[in-house]
């Protein structure tokens, strides 16, 4: 009968003489060095096995031992490095490749599980300096020169990347201030989130509400400026007599809004139970929310004219309107409570 | 005449171990100076008792005395006649450059870049480096190493190690595809700290690119030479995204105040480095895959420089040109008629000397 597995938890009961050559083997009587050799074999053992976490184990075990013969806890610590590896856990495995390169600064073993932990970790550019310290050693062990290579090219992609994130993120700063500096000339007032001082609004402009425009608002559509240096915005028309709306993703900023009306309702939409919505039906406000007061809106006027209305605030990078029926029972009460300018 | 042999064996007395320290000091800056001049030179490099004496001072305790004797030998080193006494000194130098607390290791390093401008001493240095048992190594890990306040950068390393690759011995070394001497000194050629150091290194890389059997091995993942060539040469213009990713990766979306390699002869070196690469038909392949075209082309409205110019346009004739016919895909291998052959060694010739004139320059900035 042969054991082709190294008994992990003898029972002296069942297995007494098992248990005897185990506590031959582990005798304490013996110097820690011995001690300490036998506990690597032992993981050793394990490690072929690949069973890693038995391994670690006993390299451990060896560890504690604290014997003074430094090269065999080098290797002890770059075996349990090696073990941990393994399992994946490279921050360990490197902790103890660190310590084994104390001991012992030639042991190459040690030197080239930490270029790999440090490959593993992404951090490249460690990688390459740990492997040249080891070419130091053995200017031609293969695998330091093959993870070197490896590493040194990861490294280099990964500044690459680097490099191509920083020129999009310099071209869209560059292309925001312009959009910027349009919406200024223009004198169009973004609204500013959470805060209550509307009178600084204008000039915080240069803070606000770059955000405003970066982040895409939920249709993806963003303010540009066209190669004729106009602004399109993405504006967004709302019917809350029947909770509905529309989106415009570039409304031109010189077309009026009768033109976009005229187009949107040439043709009744679906949801206009009593088909009244017809474009010389409509009448458009916005709102002035800071006041809590509505200002009735021209379709003549252009969207610019209207986004300079003093008491215009752009929202979220995108400006809303809201459509209502002429002299509709809805719209009566919808207004109610409410200061409404009205076109004269 | 008769006076200055005089002068000179006065001199000599006042060197030799026979004097007291601090006139053995004296002597040794009078003869820096001296060797500061080409009179001086001519007067000193063909006496060995003196460039032997001079040895002897470099291992002098005072490090001043010990100085003042090396500069004044970097600079006799300029002159081939100081060669023959020179030459035994070779192993004993090579030790003190790699010791690593030698406190002169700068000076020792300038002494062999003169001296392995000449064939013969760099044969010897190379035999030197081999007695010694280890090769390149130890030469491309004291290149490598970072300066220090005790031991500064070693730059003249570079051209000892532009001089050493002339020799096809030394090329073979270097190009070892079991070790990593090349791969570890291709991120030099950006180096920005030392024109020296990049010139040395883009020196020895074009060496090495007359060695077309290492053509792929070169050009492969392996060791990846052509972006190190190209990146000196790239400059900060703003590609498609379409050409931007045909070229290499480390040239790809390259800063705003990206800059070109400043020296105009390193530029010259890394167009010839790279045309040489194409002499294959597999390298040729492999140079035109990487976008080197784009940057050439780029590089060729930016130059200025005549000499430049010419070989960048050399460069592109082949990439876009026409594959040559069969049997002569091998440039390097193709046989030469005999008059464009002496016209082509004329070429080297006028090449070489103004090398020289260049490194004897460098020698002269030391001595002052």
């Amino acid at each position: 009968m042969f054991m082709k597995k190294s008994p992990a938890e003898i029972d002296p009961e069942q297995n007494p003489a098992l248990a005897c050559l185990q506590s031959i083997i582990f005798d304490e009587d013996r110097s820690p060095e011995e001690q300490a050799n036998t506990y690597k074999n032992e993981g050793n053992d394990y490690f072929k096995e690949t069973n890693y976490k038995k391994a670690i184990i006993s390299y451990t075990e060896g560890l504690k031992k604290k014997c003074s013969d430094q090269d065999l806890n080098a290797v002890l610590y770059t075996n349990r490095a090696a073990a941990q590896f393994y399992l994946g856990n490279y921050r360990s495995a490197l902790n103890d490749v660190i310590i084994a390169r104390k001991l012992k600064p030639t042991h190459l073993k040690a030197i080239i599980r930490g270029a790999l932990c440090y490959l593993e970790l992404k951090n490249f550019p460690e990688a390459v300096a740990w492997c040249e310290e080891g070419l130091r050693i053995d200017s031609k062990e293969k695998k330091l020169v093959d993870v070197r290579a490896k590493a040194d090219r990861l490294k280099r992609a990964e500044q690459r990347d680097i490099r191509k994130a920083k020129l999009k993120e310099k071209k869209e700063q560059s292309q925001k201030e312009v959009l910027h500096s349009a919406i200024k000339e223009r004198n169009i007032k973004l609204f500013l989130e959470a805060s209550e001082k509307e009178d600084e609004i204008s000039d915080d402009l240069a803070e606000m509400s770059l955000n405003g425009f970066s982040s895409e608002n939920a249709m993806g559509t963003k303010i540009y400026l066209d190669e004729n240096g106009n602004l399109n915005w993405p504006v967004l028309f709302l019917y809350p007599e029947y909770g509905q709306t529309d989106f415009i993703s570039a409304f031109h900023e010189d077309s009026r809004f009768i033109d976009h009306i005229l187009v949107m309702f040439a043709e009744l939409p679906p949801w206009d139970l009593e088909s009244k919505y017809h474009p010389s039906n409509l009448e458009l406000y916005f709102e002035d929310e800071a006041r809590e007061e509505m200002y009735q809106v021209n379709p003549e006027n252009t969207l610019l004219q209207v986004l300079q209305h003093q008491r215009y605030f752009v929202k979220a990078g995108t400006p809303s309107f809201l459509v209502l029926v002429k002299h509709c029972p809805f719209s009566k009460n919808y207004f109610l409570g409410k200061k409404v300018h009205r076109l004269k | 005449m008769e006076q200055e042999e005089e002068r000179v064996r006065e001199l000599l007395g006042f060197l030799g171990p026979g004097a007291r320290p601090d006139v053995r000091s004296q002597a040794a800056a009078h003869v820096l100076g001296l060797t500061g001049s080409a009179e001086g030179r001519a007067l000193l490099a063909a006496r060995p008792a003196f460039l032997e004496a001079l040895l002897l001072l470099t291992g002098e305790s005072c490090a001043a005395t010990a100085r003042a004797a090396y500069l004044a030998l970097v600079n006799l080193a300029a002159e081939p006649a100081s060669h023959g006494a020179l030459g035994p000194a070779l192993p004993l130098l090579l030790r003190r450059l790699l010791e690593p607390g030698y406190g002169l290791a700068e000076p020792v390093c300038t002494l062999l870049a003169n001296l392995s401008r000449a064939e013969g001493t760099c044969r010897r240095l190379l035999q030197a480096l081999r007695e010694e048992g280890t090769g390149l190594a130890p030469l491309v890990e004291a290149f490598c190493a970072d300066g220090s306040k005790e031991r500064p950068a070693l730059h003249y390393l570079g051209p000892v190690l532009a001089n050493l690759t002339q020799l096809p011995e030394a090329r073979a070394l270097l190009l070892d595809r079991s070790g990593c001497l090349v791969q570890r000194l291709l991120p030099y050629t950006q180096y920005e700290g030392s024109a020296i150091r990049r010139g040395g290194v883009i020196g020895m890389l074009r060496n090495c690119c007359f060695e077309h059997k290492y053509h792929e091995w070169l050009l492969s993942a392996e060791v990846d030479l052509l972006p190190f060539l190209l990146l000196p040469l790239a400059g900060p213009e703003e590609l498609p995204e379409e050409e931007m990713e045909r070229l290499p990766l480390d040239l790809q979306y390259l800063p705003q105040d990206k800059q070109r390699e400043m020296d105009p002869d390193i530029r010259k070196m890394l167009l010839e480095a790279i045309l040489l690469l194409t002499a294959t038909k597999a390298g040729r392949q492999l140079v035109k895959e990487k976008g080197t075209y784009l940057v050439l082309r780029e590089l060729h409205q930016w130059e200025t420089e005549p000499g430049v110019l010419a070989a960048c346009e050399k460069l592109i004739q082949v990439l876009i040109g026409d594959e040559p016919e069969a049997g002569m895909e091998n440039l390097l291998e193709v046989k030469i008629p005999e008059d464009v052959e002496k016209q082509l060694q004329r070429l080297d010739l006028e090449e070489e000397w103004s090398q020289g004139r260049e490194a004897q320059l460098g020698s002269q900035g030391l001595s002052r």
